[in-house]
């Protein structure tokens, strides 16, 4: 029906306009708090508040309230009581925390995810949405057939047949079924009874290191989550000990009593246990933490973990080759350093087997492989003079020269005129043949690379400069000069 | 009889308090001056200062160099005819020779990129003083943030030295980071591509400027890189006859050296004539 025939129908209809993209938010606010039942929580790819407007829902579709989330507990019951009743208390805790902040829910807890789904939707009396271990056959007999998760048209013609409990499809034979409808019917049926395996798809991949610290009473001072961070780093520490790695990636989850959570993370170029770094490296970020109305719940995990080496490589030193790695410090401070101006921000320089000035220099992580000893001594024999420093984009001067192919008289940069009174060169760079252009394209075997004349020349007031033009002196139809000059770099 | 004079009986140090020649004042000093390091030297365990290898310089210099656990600013100086310095490559090699003197280790080298035109540290030019493999490079966005990673590589055990490229001028940063390479013993140095206002607590100010490099006798080929050097602050130093002491030097690129050119003055107008080099 359309919104104008239901108002033509109620005049004074009250209308809410729906919100999907809230409605997602919600959905996934939820699951991330489910992360303290189980970290194995997935988000029912099914649901209606997921899937995308004007895409074909399943039998539950819909937006909004149709929403669920498929939580498995295996392994997670045990802490709230031995056998069946920790599982029943587990269920009764989650729906009273979810009704005690006004989210309507219904949650059913079988052996298999299909079954659970079932009968959280369909179930008719409160006391059949807990399943008791091998009971799924019996308890979703009597549901209707849109608990099996069926495409539209399957279940339409389902309810023609005459087949509308799920208990229907039991005694039918399984050839002919799925001649008809194909495998989904049965597989879901498999699915359902526990006969075939339906792997949950966790929403995050849950770490393999974690460790998590409850309170009694909620916490909020920075102090008190400083001290708590240590106490779950001094575990997890301990963690990495007994299997032998280190972490490249900590994050930490404050769970606030208002049921969001609040998470960082920090990361490190070299495997990492050592307590006391590690915690210097999170109190930069502890500050970034809002603990809003107070913190019930921290989990500490480790989502990247590399075998540990034992000793962590200072940066290369080839005057003293003696200096004991990893006790300089120089990593630690790597990575404090990366924590606050970012990764990107937090080099070291290797030096590129090239001709082009602008190649020879490489920004590289700190994680990456230093350079090798000697490498730049190499690159430097085999080059002339250098700049000290080279400008990050050449920039084009006017040029006056007496002879075209001299090197120039005077330059013009940044409406400043230098009277050029010594000059050295010139030293042809030509391109590299053998890369690449930047378009991914290769240049044509038969023509000659373009190719670059610099000139290390020195102005009148002691400056000097590296100057290149583009490409040998040549006149175009007009008699204009066609090469172009640029100035390059800055010499000390 | 023989005759004992009393001053045979005098332990030797107080013979040399009685030695007129000997000036108490300035020993005096020395030993407060001794003091007041002590606790950055024996910290760190490293040399107390570090020589330019210029004999003429480090004569003035405290210790016979640049104090290692100190600051020290280098800014680039406006050229010879007035006009602001166009770049600030002299500057940076000037830099360069300094940091290739302090000891092993790593050195941290913080800048502010300025954009589009940014001219970075061209590491080959750089391997002539230092094997560019040790240095850190550190771009930050803000001014507090390239202080904060100047003052944290300063604490820093496996750091040779900390250098910053900055133009601003804060006192309370300059303060804190003297503090820091003070107590820690390793040297920072300030690189400005302009001259800043002279406030800082440095222990010693350099203004670097491109000198004119001398030819091979009938070419116009450009010659070894050559600075004027004004020491304009030297804190702990001997002070000198002039009032900025300023020397024109030479890198020579093959012996890895400064050296000073020798230079007579020529005619009334005092043009400055170059000799053949020495030492």
């Amino acid at each position: 029906m359309r919104l104008a025939d239901a108002r033509a129908l109620l005049p004074d209809l009250v209308t809410i306009a729906g919100e999907p993209q809230a409605d997602c938010r919600l959905v996934e606010a939820i699951a991330g708090w489910c992360d303290r039942y189980t970290p194995w929580v997935a988000i029912d790819p099914l649901g209606g508040a997921l899937a995308a407007e004007g895409e074909t829902t399943c039998s539950a579709g819909g937006f909004g309230g149709d929403a669920g989330l498929l939580l498995d507990v295996t392994g997670c019951t045990h802490l709230f009581g031995e056998g069946e009743s920790g599982e029943r208390a587990l269920l009764a805790d989650l729906v009273a925390r979810l009704t005690r902040r006004d989210l309507s829910c219904r949650a059913a807890m079988a052996d298999t995810a299909g079954a659970a789904w079932a009968l959280a939707r369909f179930a008719e009396r409160q006391a059949d949405l807990f399943c008791p271990a091998r009971g799924q056959r019996s308890a979703i007999a009597s549901l209707p057939v849109e608990g099996l998760r069926l495409e539209a048209p399957i279940l339409e013609t389902f309810l023609k047949l005459g087949l509308r409990r799920i208990g229907d499809l039991y005694p039918m034979p399984r050839a002919p079924l799925v001649r008809r409808f194909g495998n989904q019917p049965l597989e879901r049926v498999d699915q359902a009874l526990g006969r075939l395996d339906e792997p949950i798809e966790p929403r995050r991949v849950p770490p393999a290191f974690r460790t998590r610290l409850a309170f009694a009473e909620p916490i909020g001072r920075s102090e008190d989550i400083a001290a708590a961070t240590s106490r779950l780093l001094a575990a997890l520490c301990r963690q990495f000990e007994q299997a032998g790695v280190g972490a490249r990636l900590l994050e930490i989850a404050l769970y606030r009593v208002d049921g969001s959570v609040d998470r960082t993370s920090i990361g490190t170029s070299r495997p990492n246990r050592d307590n006391p770094k590690l915690m210097k490296l999170f109190e930069e970020k502890l500050g970034e933490l809002d603990p809003g109305f107070g913190v019930e719940l921290m989990i500490l995990a480790a989502p990247e973990v590399e075998a540990w080496s034992g000793t962590q490589d200072a940066l290369p030193d080839q005057d003293s080759p003696t200096v004991a790695s990893g006790t300089d410090g120089t990593i630690d401070l790597a990575d404090r350093l990366a924590l606050r101006l970012g990764a990107e921000n937090v080099v070291r320089l290797l030096s590129r087997d090239s001709h082009l000035p602008e190649r020879v220099q490489v920004a590289a992580a700190i994680s990456s492989k230093p350079a090798a000893a000697g490498a730049w001594r190499r690159v430097a024999n085999l080059k002339g003079a250098r700049p000290t420093r080279l400008l990050q984009r050449p920039e084009p001067v006017e040029v006056t020269a007496f002879v075209p192919d001299d090197p120039p008289s005077v330059f013009r940069w940044r409406r400043h005129a230098h009277r050029i009174v010594r000059a050295d060169g010139p030293e042809r760079i030509a391109d590299e043949w053998w890369r690449p252009r930047p378009d991914g394209s290769r240049p044509p075997a038969s023509t000659l690379p373009p190719v670059r004349d610099y000139y290390r020349v020195e102005d009148d007031d002691g400056g000097r400069f590296w100057l290149f033009r583009d490409g040998p002196y040549k006149l175009a139809a007009n008699g204009q000069p066609t090469a172009r000059w640029f100035l390059h770099g800055f010499c000390a | 009889m023989p005759v004992i004079f009393p001053s045979a009986f005098a332990s030797p140090a107080s013979r040399a308090a009685n030695d007129p020649a000997a000036s108490v004042p300035a020993a005096l000093r020395e030993k407060v001056r001794r003091l007041e390091r002590a606790n950055s030297v024996q910290r760190s365990g490293r040399a107390v200062a570090v020589p330019l290898g210029v004999p003429a310089i480090d004569a003035l210099l405290p210790e016979g160099g640049l104090l290692t656990g100190a600051l020290h600013e280098i800014e680039a100086g406006p050229a010879p005819s007035g006009r602001v310095a166009s770049h600030d490559g002299a500057a940076l090699g000037f830099a360069a020779h300094l940091l290739g003197r302090f000891g092993p280790g790593t050195i941290l080298w913080c800048r502010r990129p300025t954009g589009t035109f940014d001219a970075a540290p061209y590491a080959p030019a750089l391997s002539a003083w230092f094997d560019p493999a040790r240095l850190l490079m550190v771009t930050a966005s803000r001014d507090e943030d390239l202080f904060w990673a100047m003052e944290e590589g300063l604490r820093c055990p496996g750091i040779a030295a900390v250098l910053g490229e900055t133009r601003a001028t804060d006192p309370t940063a300059g303060r804190r980071l003297s503090l820091a390479a003070e107590k820690n013993g390793v040297p920072a140095l300030l690189l400005r591509a302009q001259p800043a206002p002279p406030q800082s607590v440095c222990a010693t100010r350099w203004r670097i400027v491109s000198a004119p490099s001398a030819s091979t006798p009938g070419l116009r080929d450009v010659g070894t890189a050559r600075w004027r050097l004004e020491l304009r602050r030297n804190r702990f130093g001997t002070p000198s006859a002039a009032e900025t002491p300023s020397w024109l030097v030479e890198w020579n690129d093959e012996t890895h050296c400064l050296a000073v050119v020798p230079q007579t003055l020529h005619g009334s107008s005092g043009t400055l004539f170059e000799e053949r080099l020495v030492g």
